[in-house]
């Protein structure tokens, strides 16, 4: 039984969603309330869910991909990689380095993008209309460049189990780097409009403190755990691809409230910008992809792989037993944990607050229920 | 800590209580007896060498024969990770809740609560959770549950 049934004579019950427009996607709170103060959340998840796990049962691991795009579909290109990376280390393959680089590429770019749809949401959240207009301008370039790669602008199917799927347009670069050229002045416009304003400030801090040793505890990773001041990002601590032959830098901040949090994904916005443009400087000719059979079976065995992505670490297990459909996949989001964790950090909020802290937390809900 | 000096340190802190799983090629597999589960999550958690501080999945599995529970922990300051497997009983599938010791393991307990219908003994709140709130079909994960609409087609 919930802390919600249970109530004292001047409290109530207030329910928000699911179809309310803060909680991106269909998430339910069940909000005991004393007056304007929240006393406890409840979470009511699984409105979107799918069944993605049992589904990749009976499937192989060629029409897995597509699967896994629906999984997190804000950073298609995270999960497509998470699940190729359980599998290649199940069959230890060599991946080309030309792929490498496509693939550090492309995942970048998703994380700007993410970022971006995080950036617009949340300030249209707390009732500023033109960041999302701005956000959605520059995520529209980066469609652009998937949708002339792969054909797709949210689902891309482009990472695959020994490389990509296709090798780059020939405009690709030119417009990439003309992209990169106008992003570092467009991240300046995002912060004159929010991070001095003093209604988004006054919003945001001391709003939603979560400690760095609570944050840890309950499985938050990825900007929310760096802006508690934990130094751990999967790229440097648990390398994969080829993130050790790019120099970037890895922000924190300290308070853990909504507007570190903040601070952190426009930071992380600049730092990918600056992974982009290395990895088209060093750019490789060759292969795009390792040879794959065409009825793909790896030997047997079990993998727990994890990447980071905008929402932090997206994890992999899958279990082969050598046929060519996996026994078991179990997908792992960041927002999952990041939803688990609202409740302790808004209590003693108030509604509006909360509201906040939903979105500095970037939970999106198909991550979720799955 | 590589893979190897990690095997062996754990195997010498647990000795005779732990075995070591052919499975994990990439990062060590162990398996757990189901008693031993509580104490063996808080001491890797509390130990200066791992501090298996985070918890990163917990996922039910069903081969068909059996059930197994994967936990994939890892540590945030000494940036080590590895995995552990315990079997719960086919028949009568009941597992200890481990929230005490990692309090992010609410929800992953929960799921397999409702999806392959192992009891955790000591979660505060198993109630519907992915599923709809009138949901009556069993548990969708097991391997030997077909949806009422599913068809199966002849092999070739």
């Amino acid at each position: 039984m919930s802390e919600v049934d249970k109530l004292q004579p001047e409290e109530f019950v207030l329910n928000m969603g699911p179809h309310h427009p803060s909680t991106h996607g269909v998430c339910r709170f069940v909000l005991k309330m004393e007056g304007e103060v929240i006393k406890d959340v409840e979470p009511v998840v699984g409105y979107l869910h799918r069944a993605l796990e049992k589904i990749c049962e009976n499937r192989t691991y060629a029409q897995i991909i597509p699967v896994t795009d629906r999984f997190e579909y804000c950073t298609a290109m995270s999960c497509n990689m998470a699940f190729a990376l359980a599998v290649e280390k199940l069959s230890e393959m060599e991946i080309p380095e030309r792929a490498q680089y496509l693939r550090i590429i492309m995942l970048e770019l998703n994380r700007i993008a993410s970022h971006l749809i995080w950036f617009g949401t949340t300030a249209l959240d707390l009732g500023a209309i033109t960041p999302f207009l701005y956000g959605f301008r520059e995520r529209e370039d980066i469609l652009d460049l998937f949708e002339m790669t792969c054909g797709q602008r949210l689902t891309y199917n482009y990472i695959r189990v020994g490389g990509v799927s296709r090798d780059i347009p020939e405009q690709f670069v030119p417009r990439c780097r003309a992209f990169l050229d106008k992003f570092d002045a467009c991240v300046d416009d995002y912060e004159r409009l929010l991070t001095e304003n003093v209604i988004f400030v006054v919003r945001n801090k001391d709003v939603g403190v979560l400690s760095p040793e609570k944050a840890i505890a309950w499985g938050v990773s990825g900007p929310a755990l760096r802006a508690s001041g934990v130094k751990h990002d999967l790229r440097r601590d648990d390398p994969y691809c080829i993130y050790d032959h790019f120099d970037f830098e890895i922000p924190t901040c300290q308070n853990g409230d909504c507007y570190d949090r903040y601070v952190i994904r426009i930071k992380e916005m600049r730092e990918s910008a600056k992974i982009v443009r290395q990895a088209l400087d060093k750019l490789p000719d060759g292969d795009t992809r390792a040879k794959v059979k065409m009825v793909f079976k790896p030997p047997a065995g079990e993998v727990y792989s994890r990447i980071e992505n905008s929402r932090g670490e997206m994890g992999m297990y899958v279990i082969s037993d050598a046929s060519s459909k996996p026994v078991r996949v179990k997908m792992r989001g960041g927002s999952f944990n990041q939803l688990q964790v609202i409740p302790e950090i808004a209590r003693g909020h108030k509604i509006a607050d909360l509201v906040a802290i939903m979105a500095s937390m970037d939970v999106i809900m198909p991550e979720v229920d799955r | 800590m590589d893979r190897e000096q990690l095997i062996n340190y754990i195997q010498d802190k647990f000795a005779g209580k732990i075995e070591l799983l052919e499975c994990g090629r990439v990062e060590p597999f162990f398996k757990i007896e189901l008693d031993f589960l509580k104490e063996f999550c808080l001491a890797i958690r509390d130990d200066a060498t791992l501090g298996m501080d985070f918890l990163c999945n917990i996922g039910a599995v069903d081969t068909g024969e059996q059930f197994q529970v994967v936990y994939s922990v890892a540590s945030v300051k000494n940036k080590i990770r590895f995995d552990f497997k315990i079997f719960p009983d086919r028949e009568n599938p009941e597992i200890n809740s481990v929230i005490d010791v990692w309090p992010g393991a609410n929800w992953y307990e929960r799921e397999v609560w409702e999806l392959f219908g192992i009891n955790v003994k000591g979660h505060p709140m198993l109630k519907r959770f992915l599923l709809p709130d009138d949901w009556n079909q069993g548990n969708p994960m097991r391997k030997d549950w077909d949806a009422p609409d599913f068809v199966r087609l002849p092999e070739n």
